[in-house]
Formats: C-alpha cells, structure tokens, sequence
C-alpha cells in the first residue's frame, strides 16, 4: 500500500468478516466480500465513515461461473477516497436485498439492473420497468442474448445498389462480410 | 392509375377534400392548385418533437443565426396545425409507436423527413435491439438528409429541397400512407405484434377522400376487424379478399 | 375518426385526472414523459417514464473494439459530448496503465471547459423559454454558436467530436487558435452583462422562480444530487477539486455557491460558473503554448489491442453533474461491460418527482430546465 488507509476505514473494514481490499491507484479502494456481509458494510460506511453518496450499483454477467458481480460505488466527500465493494450472487434464485432503505439512489440503479439482468430486489420501492416498458425478450444485457442476432431477425436492410458497386461485381468481387 | 370522376354528388363530401384525376382538372382547377402549392411551399410549420439525438441542431437552424423562419419555416407545438414531422435521428421502438400516431394525427397534405443516417439504415446503432433500422417501412418519407447529424446548412439545404418539390407538385408521399396502408401496417405489426392498431381509421379516411387503391386492404388489416367498433370501419368484413 | 361515429367516453366523476406530460412536449428537455394526476391544477401524483431515447449502448459497446467505442460514447449525452469522451478514455488508460502526455491534457481541460460553457448557455436559455422569455434562448444558442465554430475548427465536427481517444487526443491545436478562442473568450464576458440584464436581473424572471423547486442541504445529499444543483444548497462539492484529474490541480479556480437551493439559485450558480470556466480557459490559452510535448502517447495496433485484466471506475464533473463510467475488461480486444453513470439519471427521475410533488403543473417544464435533466442520460 502507498498510503495509509485512513482510522476510520481501518477500522469498519475490521469489523465485517471475510473481506479483502486493496488499494488500486490514488482514491480508490476495491473491496470484495461475501453478500450477507454487504448491508453492514454499507450502514458501518454510511454512519462510521461519513460515506454518504452512492455513487452507482454497476451489475457485470459472468456466465462461466453461473453467477452475477454486483458493484456498489461509494464516495466520501470527507475521505475523499472511492471504496467499490464487489459481491458475487448466484444466477438461480437471482434475487438480492434492497440497500434502498441506506442509500435512496439506489432504488434507479435496481430498477435499472432488474429490467436489464432480471436480478430482483427485494424491498425495492418500485420494481417495475422504466425504460423496457414495450420489450417482451429477455433481460437484454444478459451475455445469452446477442443484440445482433436479435437485429438480424427482426429488421430488414436498406439494399444498395450504387453504380461503383455495380462495376466491382461486373468483375467477379463483392462486398466482404 | 386510371380513376373516373363519380358523377353523382355526395352530400357528404367537401369538394376541397376530392382528389380527382390530375390530368382531368379543370384549368381553373389547375392555377388553384398551383398557387396552393406555391403558397404551401413557403409556410411550412415543423412539429416540435425531439426523437433522437439529430434533435441538437435543431435550436441553431431554427434561431437567429441560421435562421430559417427567412424560409418560412418555424417550430409548431401540436401535430395538427404542423407539416413536416422531423424525424430527428434515430428512433428508438417505443417512440416509433407515439411517431406513429402523431402522424397519423396530422393533417394533410404533411411531409416527413428524415434527418441522419439512422433513419435510412440504422446508422451509428446498427447493431443494437432497441432502434428501428429503416424508416421508410413504417410511414412514407419525402427526404433523407444524410449527416450524422448534418450541419445547419445541410438542414437548409434538403428545406429548400422539399420546398421546390412541394412547389412543383412532386411531395406526394402522403397519398402513399392510404395507397399502400397494407404493407405500412403489416411492417408495424410485424414490430409491435398482430394487435398493435390507431385510433385513427385510416380505411375510412382513405375511401372518403378518394385515396383507396387495391393496396389499401389485405391480410394485415383484416387483423384489425377484432377492433372494430362504432369508431373503427365496420365494412372491411365483407370487403377482405 | 369520422365525425358521424365519434362518441364521448364515459369516466367515473372524480376530483383528479391523469394527464400525460408526454413525450411531443416543448415543456420537457428531450424526448422523456411525465405521466401527472391533477385536481385543477395541484400535482397530486406523478411517475417518469423514459425509455423513449433508448439505444442499447451498454450492450453495443460490448461489440465493439475499445477503439470502436470512441466513436459511439459521445453520443450519449446529447449537448455535452465531451466529458463522456473522456471519462471513457480515462477508465480505458486506468485499466491499461497508460500515461496521457501533459500537452494532451491541458487540451483536453480546454475541450471539456469550452464545452461546460456551451452547455450552460444551452440549458439557460431552456430555463428561459418555458416562462416565455424566448430571447434568452435565442442569445444563449447563438452565442453557443461561436464556441462550435471553435470545435470545428479543431477537431473537424461542431457537435460529436470524437476527438479524445485513450492516450491522448487526436490532433494538435491549429495556428491561430489560440487566438480566435481568446477574441470569443472576451466577447462572451462583454455579453455577461446583458444577459444579467436580461434576465438574471430581471425582476419578471426572479419573482417566478424564486422558492420554485427548493432542494436543502439534507435533501441534496440524500437524494444523490451532484454538480450544479448541489452547489446552489451551499454545499461546495465538485469533482474537479475531490477528485481531481487531467491537470485541474494546477488551475485556479473557484466553486461558486448559492444558498436557496430553489430555480432561481441554480441559474445563478450556472451563470457563475460561466465566469469560472471562462477564467480557467484563460489560464489554459496563457500556459498552453509553454507546454511542448507529444499529444498522444505510445499505443498498440489498436485493431488489435488486448487490454489486460482488471476493471476501473472514472469520475468526471460534466457540466450536469457527476459522471462516471465503469469499464471491466477479461483482457481481449472488446469491453466486457461498460456502464454509464449519467449525472442525469438522479435528477430527471427521483429528484424531478419528488419535487414536483405538491406543486403545480406550471411549474414541472422550471424545474426540469432549471435540474438539467437530460433524458439521453437516463435511457441510454
């Protein structure tokens, strides 16, 4: 570590079992942990540490592994010192608990993250879809489901025909694919 | 396409609102109509609605620097005082739908254009589920204007275009919505699903202004007849080939 | 519909109704919806609705090249395109250990602030023109004008500049640019003060917006509020001093503040942070021709560039607020996942509705204008 990790840090990150952090580059702090241990983690920062803004919960599909990254983005105004707490939850059941009650930003990101990737939140004030209101796919950010395939079925292309194209195929070429 | 004239008088029907043959006007009829179009041509209002990110080069051609109200050309807020729907960029599925109606709500005679490469083949989103790839499936277009956006000038360009076109009769592209109402509407429900319909009854509206062709009717608007009500044609039942 | 078959619909009687501030409104910043329950005209309940720009980047960004993407971030906030280029240039160097050349980023600093000021003169001629001042909107785009002249004459395009790539910029700064931007810089302070006449100071503008959308300091920071809008409730917090990148730890500039935390206090707050950045583009024209150097540092083939594994969060002060990208890379040639976090998606949806609540439908087209709410970053 080139710095010391301030008192306060020091001493919330002692208190949640199982974690690991390290030190990224200046101002930021990856830490991972397990999902049940998260909640704490995120009341401990808010009311010890003074870390008051979430800044986003970003949500990343490992489809290997069989399970989602939830991300939450914290910042403090004080520390001045961005803390990402990094959590894995298994694909089946897909279901998670709300930080709505902590953090009121976050009620956008898991409606976001519920229509996107179809995890569920439970204690979410709104699940509803806000921007896939017309869409009967799947959860479209999901790694199974390909945009260009989806675009490849559904929509018809412009035909071309312009007169240099014309020429080339006159002379046995064609467009490469 | 040959058409007679019908001899007997409706009641029922402005005589502004009748689309006779053009070749079997009048002279009279002729000169009316010329000064119509020219007069037309140079009072166009443009609907305010921003679909799509071509929308920010909008403000600059309508204000004081590019100015195109010398064209006479200005922003109007509802769909039905307005003739020219600019579509700004790309669109998106869900706001295809609202584009729909609101051109569905115009009045005729309206123009639409196209403004960007999105509209013609997807454009920067070619690849992306949420956007549609080819406007002209959906609603019959009078110009594209490629650019991604294009320059202020560009957009004053394809104007002037549109108004010499409006000026020598060729902005026709209206009439085709009813003519071929068939293939527009069977390309919306292959999008938005067999039960996708207007509240606007296009098949009315075209048999009463004259505008009906064999195209009109077909097996996508036979999905329709489930909607009908007092509101809605009941007649396609017994005219579905 | 014909006439002979039109027919009134029955509704139950009741005090409220639903309106749809929909999509086809001059009152709402983009294509976005407010669906509104009215009793005259008090707001009794309402919801956002958006979706309607939605373009699946997050998902086409997963397709593409690292290199390809430069291509496709601007064009995710519509009037401000060049803090999304860089923040997505930054989380790209962060996760590639790269080094940006000092030259290329003072002309980086000088792009994002030139680019703060167009979208300031933008969104206050958009808080004018809903209370019917349209003059306003007319000096604010013209004069935006100019500064898109200046993009054009440095990096090829007014709007989407695609200019930023990770590792520097694409080119070096004409001759004589320095120039033209410092002529438009002293244009634009001569104008401040008919604009303060105007309507900063006009007293139709001042007594409309006054106590209109009123946000405290609790509020602010609960809520998540960032950039312009945090700083009109007193609270000094920007990016650029707490977490500083580019070189905006060797500029001197101020954080302007406001107290009221109303409409009027956040135009106030935007019209002081004209000054500020016109302040700091002088320093940048002063210093920049001292700073020699390449403006672009040492990159792979980049058709064939595989970043290495890791993941990086970049945080920028975009004119709206706090804008941040997270990039995770498994070390091949195309992103795994890239999310934005747009500073809009806070106050066009939360904060819009909370403060709408209990006001009244004049006052929904002020507060959004006055918030910055711009849907492109919400729907992505």
């Amino acid at each position: 570590m080139s710095q010391q990790l301030p008192e306060v840090l020091a001493s919330v990150f002692k208190k949640i079992p199982n974690l690991v952090f390290k030190e990224q580059t200046a101002r930021r702090l990856r830490v991972e942990l397990r999902p049940d241990a998260l909640p704490a983690l995120l009341e401990l920062l808010k009311g010890r540490a003074g870390y008051l803004h979430l800044s986003a919960i970003s949500c990343v599909d490992w489809p290997e592994n069989d399970e989602f990254e939830l991300v939450y983005h914290l910042w403090s105004y004080e520390i001045k010192t961005l803390v990402s707490a990094h959590i894995y939850i298994p694909k089946k059941p897909g279901r998670y608990i709300s930080v709505y009650d902590i953090y009121t930003p976050a009620a956008f990101f898991e409606r976001d993250i519920h229509e996107m990737f179809g995890v569920y939140f439970e204690g979410s004030p709104d699940m509803e879809p806000f921007i896939l209101t017309e869409w009967s796919g799947p959860p479209p950010m999901l790694k199974s489901f390909s945009s260009l395939g989806y675009v490849e079925e559904t929509f018809k292309w412009e035909q071309y025909s312009p007169d240099w194209l014309k020429e080339i195929e006159a002379n046995g070429g064609s467009i490469v694919e | 396409m040959t058409k007679n004239i019908p001899i007997k008088s409706d009641p029922n029907t402005d005589i502004a609102c009748r689309t006779p043959d053009m070749e079997e006007r009048s002279l009279l009829r002729k000169v009316i109509d010329r000064i119509a179009d020219r007069c037309r041509s140079r009072s166009l209002f443009i609907l305010h609605y921003c679909t799509g990110c071509g929308a920010i080069e909008l403000p600059p051609t309508i204000t004081s620097r590019f100015d195109s109200e010398r064209l006479g050309i200005q922003p109007m807020v509802t769909p039905r005082q307005a003739d020219i729907l600019l579509i700004t960029g790309y669109l998106s599925i869900k706001t295809l739908k609202r584009v729909i109606l609101t051109y569905e709500q115009m009045s005729a005679p309206k123009y639409v254009i196209g403004m960007g490469s999105c509209t013609i083949n997807g454009g920067m989103y070619w690849h992306s589920y949420a956007t549609i790839k080819r406007l002209q499936e959906y609603m019959p277009v009078d110009m594209y204007m490629a650019g991604c956006m294009p320059r202020p000038e560009a957009i004053q360009q394809g104007f002037l275009q549109l108004i010499d076109n409006i000026d020598k009769g060729k902005a026709n592209a209206w009439k085709e919505y009813y003519y071929q109402y068939d293939k527009y509407l069977g390309n919306q429900q292959a999008l938005f699903g067999p039960d996708w319909h207007t509240p606007t009854d296009v098949i009315a509206e075209a048999r009463h202004y004259d505008l009906f062709s064999d195209n009109t009717i077909g097996e996508h608007t036979a999905l329709l007849a489930k909607f009908a009500s007092k509101y809605v044609t009941l007649q396609h039942k017994e005219i579905v080939k | 519909m014909r006439p002979e078959n039109y027919q009134p619909v029955e509704h139950p009687s009741s005090e409220e109704y639903e309106l749809y501030f929909g999509p086809n409104h001059p009152g709402i910043e983009g294509n976005y919806a407010l669906k509104v329950r009215l009793t005259g005209d008090e707001i009794v309940g309402i919801k956002a609705d958006g979706g309607y720009l939605h373009r699946g980047f997050e998902k086409i960004m997963e397709d593409r090249l690292w290199i390809q993407n430069v291509a496709l971030v601007p064009r995710i906030c519509v009037p401000d395109p060049p803090p999304m280029e860089e923040t997505y240039a930054r989380a790209v160097e962060m996760i590639g250990g790269l080094e940006v050349p000092e030259r290329a980023q003072w002309i980086r600093a000088m792009i994002l602030e030139m680019s703060r000021i167009c979208g300031h003169l933008f969104i206050l001629g958009g808080t004018a023109a809903p209370i019917g001042q349209y003059s306003n909107m007319f000096w604010g785009i013209t004069d935006r004008d100019y500064f898109l002249d200046l993009f054009e004459a440095l990096t090829g395009a007014r709007v989407y500049h695609m200019f930023i790539t990770p590792g520097g910029v694409r080119r070096d700064i004409p001759d004589g640019f320095l120039d033209r931007l410092t002529h438009i810089l002293d244009y634009l302070e001569a104008r401040l003060p008919e604009y303060d006449d105007l309507f900063f100071n006009n007293p139709v503008f001042q007594k409309r917006a006054e106590g209109i959308g009123a946000i405290t300091q609790e509020q602010a920071l609960d809520w998540g509020v960032t950039g312009p809008n945090v700083r009109a409730c007193g609270l000094a917090l920007d990016v650029r001093r707490d977490d500083p990148y580019l070189i905006y730890d060797k500029l001197e500039f101020d954080i302007p503040t406001e107290t009221a935390g109303d409409v009027l206090a956040r135009s106030l707050v935007r019209r002081s942070e004209l000054i500020e950045s016109i302040k700091i583009l002088r320093q940048i024209v002063q210093r920049l021709p001292q700073i020699k150097g390449p403006i672009r540092c040492n990159l792979p083939n980049p058709l064939a560039w595989n970043l290495p594994k890791g993941d990086a969060y970049a945080r920028t002060e975009a004119q709206k607020g706090e804008l941040a990208f997270y990039a995770v890379s498994t070390g091949g040639a195309k992103p795994w996942r890239v999310h934005v976090r747009g500073p809009s998606s806070m106050h066009a949806v939360q904060v819009l509705e909370k403060l709408c609540l209990g006001g009244r439908i004049e006052d929904i087209a002020l507060i959004m204008f006055s918030l910055d709410a711009c849907p492109p970053e919400v729907d992505r």
